[in-house]
């Protein structure tokens, strides 16, 4: 039996436009695991990266509640929000946003140092993520304009890894990344999922949607369906069964 | 023109905080500017106009008696002299009165007129300013029209030996006898109370000489000539005079002392406001570097985006120094009340185009400077990189504080990484920080000398402080002194008596002199030397040594009764009762030349002690030896009180002033460095800080250049602020100036200032609420 991580229910959030309310959810029940790759994919304007800020309370929702351990985040101030995500989540973002006007390691120790205040502690992690991603010293205090696309998606993982998250959200990680330093990416999300870390991951790009072992089709707001796909694993990467039910999963979807 | 117009107007747009605030430091800065413009370039002025119009004279002289014998030699003295170019003699009486005035005395020597007759005056005209349909009583000078002193009420003057009570007819201007500042303060009495004064014999009649000269500037000389020749003549004969170069400066001391502050609160906003526009400018170049290297990729030359920057900024402050010199002439009849009630000269207050236009050309002139200079670096802009890679906001050279090695806690940490990465920033309130500590002395030693205790200002200022003077007739002095030396209420008894004496090649001086100076009260005045312990001795006003260029052990001569005497200089002294024209002489070296007719005597007495009655008691004992009292206290406390309201206000208004100033300096910054930083909060918030930590951060972050420029600011200040002191003060013969520097205050105000910057930096940030990190995830 897979342990709840976090529960929505009746989960809605509406924006006014022009006048008009828009509802971009519309009453989503949904219960992700620990240990999970949870893969939210849909077409553009389907709602995935607002279920995703809903979920890892950056946003509230409109109606409805979430639940995280217990805890109902969604009627959590900002302040409380804010506090909750550094001590539950770790993010990794499409435009990577990492701060200009400090060096690698301080992007990452900025945030470590936030929910834990031994920074012998903090250091060493850091030093064991940052080789893991295989990010060098001299790169770690280059500025990260300085660095290329991948190293600081890569540095932005270990941000987001560093106050070892319960959950950790990923936004289009590699829509900024070329093919390559994209698999790069992907693989490092995969390896850490491995080691037992949930991932919720937002995205329309194919293969980042392989990587996932439960895949939510998010269509005008509502799950149209989901699917289980079992792991991913690096040794036995994308067998044919994998790829054949997604195919159907996806065909069923309207994809 | 039209295209940098449309930028220019683009710009204000998206920048209508930085606008307002900008808007609001030109105005203060225009405000104060033509304030001071027309205080130090029209005000003084008004003195020459009233006295043109009332054809006044420049020099003034009295002379107890108007015989014939002594009318006719000061008239021939005068017609001989071609300086002279008219002259009116009238009778008159002359007796030094006291009055009650804001709550203290009013001593000084008065010169009874009889009101038609001074109407009627060719030279030294008196015009009444305020009348009433009273027949008989009393015209007083303007300047003492005060809640007690009005018309229909009753004055009581005490004039020799006899009080008199008046009605208060009405109030009168003129130029030379209408202050207590003059020297000789004139009173119009009608027809009936002239005479009843007359009989009742306690006011000598005098000879009053009004001397209108072809050069002004030699009034000084013509005073000292006159003098010299009269007691040549008439040797036991009481004068008293004045000059035109001593009045024009006495009575606008306040405007003096008012337009030096307003000058420099004036120049020191303009500075903040040009280091503010500056730091805007650099800060917009960088911000919008890929937008200029668009502009510049569309066709706009560099000197079309400098022009809509010139415009934008200087059009404002030209708009804004309109309205600033505008309300400057609102705020004016506030500022003419408090100097009237000193200069005692009606000011008409209207409007001044030269000032004007020089408010507007000072300020836009300095702000297209400087928006100039710090725009010249749109030209470097090239379209293609500035496209391709925007700016570099950051220097890559050095990472500050690096949280690895820093022992510093993180959001300290943070926020100092802030500081140093912002040097611009880090300037612009150090400048703010600078002149603010310096304001915040400056109040600090006004409220510490001035209003809260004026025995500093006063041991400046007036020198010397007892608790009575009496003047006594010279053969009744053994009896006094027998007197109050046997009488337990007194604890100290000293000659301190003044004359005037005529510096052989150089001015009048006014001579002080005493038996002994160690035994005086106030032992600072001596700056430099000591004080004559011999009879060929004189201690000089330091002002007049310099500007004579007198050294200790020079020799100096003087004349008194005809006769000439060296002085050898043993000091230098700070005394400011002829303007720094002034001496100390010891009784013997007085009486080598000149013999003392009556003489004053400062007394100490018990506490507790009622002076006035003590003084009555003195009075009725000597039996019409004594030619006068004086309450000390009672008349500073009249005099001075104008000064202690007027400096009341002016540190009111600069502490206000220096309140709206670090807001809005601080809002300016603030508002940029969250605008510069709104995606790097919304990161910080989207890792788990909270609102509140981000708030302290960003008030932290200007803590380091606040605290360092506020310690240094205040240090330096205390000590620069009595030399500074002596600079605003020169005019009246201060040179050094010892004003105690609180340092509690100064400390406590030090920290005031701190905690103010960071909680006015807190509010301020608290617009860091809004940012939320979905905005930033959507790219809002």
């Amino acid at each position: 039996m897979k342990k709840i991580l976090l529960k929505t229910e009746a989960l809605s959030k509406s924006f006014s436009s022009g006048g008009s309310l828009q509802h971009v959810l519309k009453n989503i029940d949904l219960e992700l695991y620990e240990g999970d790759f949870t893969v939210i994919m849909g077409a553009s304007g389907a709602g995935k990266s607002t279920l995703l800020y809903a979920l890892s309370g950056m946003d509230t929702p409109t109606l409805g509640t979430i639940t995280f351990a217990e805890q109902v985040i969604s009627k959590l101030n900002q302040d409380e929000l804010a506090v909750f995500r550094r001590g539950h989540c770790g993010f990794v973002f499409q435009q990577i946003y990492l701060i200009d006007g400090m060096s690698v390691m301080d992007n990452v120790l900025a945030a470590g140092l936030l929910a834990c205040r031994d920074k012998k502690v903090i250091l060493q992690k850091a030093k064991e993520l940052f080789a893991a991603v295989d990010i060098s010293e001299e790169t770690q205090k280059k500025f990260p304009t300085q660095i290329s696309g991948g190293e600081a998606q890569r540095a932005g993982m270990v941000r987001a890894l560093i106050n070892s998250p319960e959950i950790l959200f990923a936004d289009e990680p590699t829509g900024a990344l070329n093919s390559k330093t994209g698999l790069d990416v992907l693989d490092t999300l995969t390896r850490f999922n491995e080691m037992g870390q949930s991932i919720v991951m937002v995205t329309h790009d194919m293969r980042s949607v392989r990587r996932g072992n439960r895949i939510l089709y998010l269509k005008d707001g509502v799950i149209l369906g989901e699917c289980e796909l079992g792991k991913y694993t690096s040794h036995a990467p994308d067998d044919a069964a994998r790829q054949e039910k997604l195919s159907s999963f996806l065909i069923e979807m309207g994809w | 023109m039209r295209k940098s117009f449309l930028l220019a107007r683009s710009n204000l747009r998206m920048a209508k905080g930085q606008t307002a605030a900008i808007i609001v430091l030109i105005f203060l800065g225009a405000l104060m500017l033509n304030l001071w413009l027309v205080l130090s370039m029209d005000y003084k002025q008004n003195f020459d106009r009233c006295h043109d119009r009332l054809n006044a004279e420049h020099v003034t002289f009295a002379i107890d008696g108007d015989s014939r014998e002594i009318q006719d030699f000061v008239k021939a003295a005068i017609e001989e002299d071609e300086r002279t170019a008219e002259y009116f003699l009238a009778s008159v009486m002359h007796m030094v009165g006291i009055f009650e005035y804001n709550g203290g005395e009013m001593n000084t020597e008065l010169i009874f007129m009889e009101k038609e007759a001074a109407l009627s005056r060719p030279v030294g005209k008196i015009e009444i300013v305020e009348d009433s349909s009273y027949t008989s009583g009393v015209y007083m000078p303007y300047l003492y029209k005060s809640d007690n002193i009005d018309i229909g009420k009753k004055i009581d003057i005490s004039i020799g030996n006899q009080k008199m009570s008046y009605t208060v007819c009405g109030f009168f201007n003129s130029a030379m006898t209408g202050s207590h500042n003059c020297g000789m303060c004139g009173i119009l009495l009608t027809e009936d109370c002239y005479q009843e004064l007359k009989d009742a014999g306690c006011a000598p009649l005098s000879t009053l000489c009004s001397i209108r000269l072809n050069d002004k500037t030699e009034s000084v000389d013509y005073d000292a000539m006159l003098k010299d020749a009269v007691s040549a003549r008439f040797a036991a004969a009481r004068t008293v005079s004045n000059t035109y170069d001593m009045v024009s400066r006495s009575r606008y001391i306040s405007q003096m002392i008012c337009s030096a502050i307003m000058s420099a609160m004036a120049f020191l906003i303009l500075l903040i406001a040009l280091v503010v526009i500056a730091s805007n400018i650099i800060n917009y170049i960088q911000e919008n570097m890929k937008n200029l290297g668009a502009l510049k990729a569309v066709g706009y030359t560099s000197r079309q985006l400098v022009c809509s920057l010139l415009l934008q900024f200087t059009g404002i402050s030209l708009a804004i120094a309109v309205a600033g010199a505008g309300l400057s002439y609102v705020l004016f009849p506030y500022v003419n009340e408090m100097m009237v009630s000193q200069t005692g000269i009606p000011y008409e207050i209207r409007f001044l185009p030269i000032q004007f236009f020089l408010t507007l050309g000072v300020l836009g002139g300095a702000v297209s400077f400087v928006v100039w200079m710090s725009s010249r670096k749109i030209r470097k802009v090239e379209p293609i990189v500035a496209l391709r890679q925007g700016i570099l906001t950051h220097s890559f050279k050095r990472n500050h504080i690096p949280l690895e090695k820093t022992r510093v806690r993180l959001n300290a940490a943070l926020a100092l990484k802030t500081t140093l990465s912002g040097m611009k920033h880090n300037v612009t309130i150090c400048i703010t920080m600078l002149v603010l500590s310096l304001v915040a002395v400056f109040s600090g030693v006004m409220i510490e000398n001035m209003i809260a205790d004026m025995t500093p200002f006063l041991n400046m200022i007036v020198g010397e402080i007892a608790d009575s003077c009496i003047n006594v007739e010279a053969d009744a002095e053994e009896k006094f002194l027998a007197k109050v030396n046997g009488d337990e209420r007194v604890l100290k008894a000293y000659l301190y008596n003044s004359v005037q004496m005529l510096h052989v090649g150089g001015d009048v001086l006014m001579v002080t002199i005493t038996d002994d100076f160690s035994e005086v009260n106030n032992q600072d005045v001596m700056i430099e030397g000591r004080f004559p312990k011999y009879d060929n001795e004189m201690a000089i006003a330091a002002k007049y040594a310099k500007e004579r260029e007198l050294e200790i052990g020079d020799e100096i001569w003087l004349t008194v009764d005809g006769r000439e005497g060296g002085y050898i200089v043993s000091g230098f002294v700070q005394i400011t009762n002829n303007l720094g024209k002034d001496c100390l002489i010891t009784r013997e070296g007085y009486e080598r030349l000149g013999e003392l007719q009556n003489m004053s005597y400062y007394l100490n007495l018990a506490e507790g002690t009622d002076i006035g009655a003590f003084n009555t008691e003195i009075k009725e004992y000597l039996k019409g030896k004594v030619n006068a009292t004086i309450d000390i206290a009672a008349t500073i406390e009249g005099t001075a009180s104008v000064y202690v309201s007027l400096m009341k206000m002016i540190v009111f208004a600069v502490l206000v002033l220096s309140v709206v100033v670090i807001t809005f300096v601080l809002y300016l910054l603030v508002r940029t460095m969250i605008s510069n930083k709104k995606r790097d909060y919304g990161i910080l918030k989207a890792l788990g800080f909270t609102t509140g930590q981000l708030i302290l951060q960003t008030a932290f972050s200007f803590m380091p250049a606040v605290i360092l420029s506020t310690v240094i600011g205040v240090i330096v200040s205390s000590v620069v602020i009595n030399p500074l002191a002596a600079v605003f003060l020169g005019d009246i013969g201060i040179v050094k100036c010892t004003f105690t520097v609180p340092v509690g205050y100064n400390i406590l105000a030090g920290v005031g200032m701190i905690l103010a910057a960071f909680v006015i930096a807190c509010l301020l940030s608290v617009k860091i609420k809004k940012i939320t990190p979905r905005a930033l995830l959507a790219g809002e």
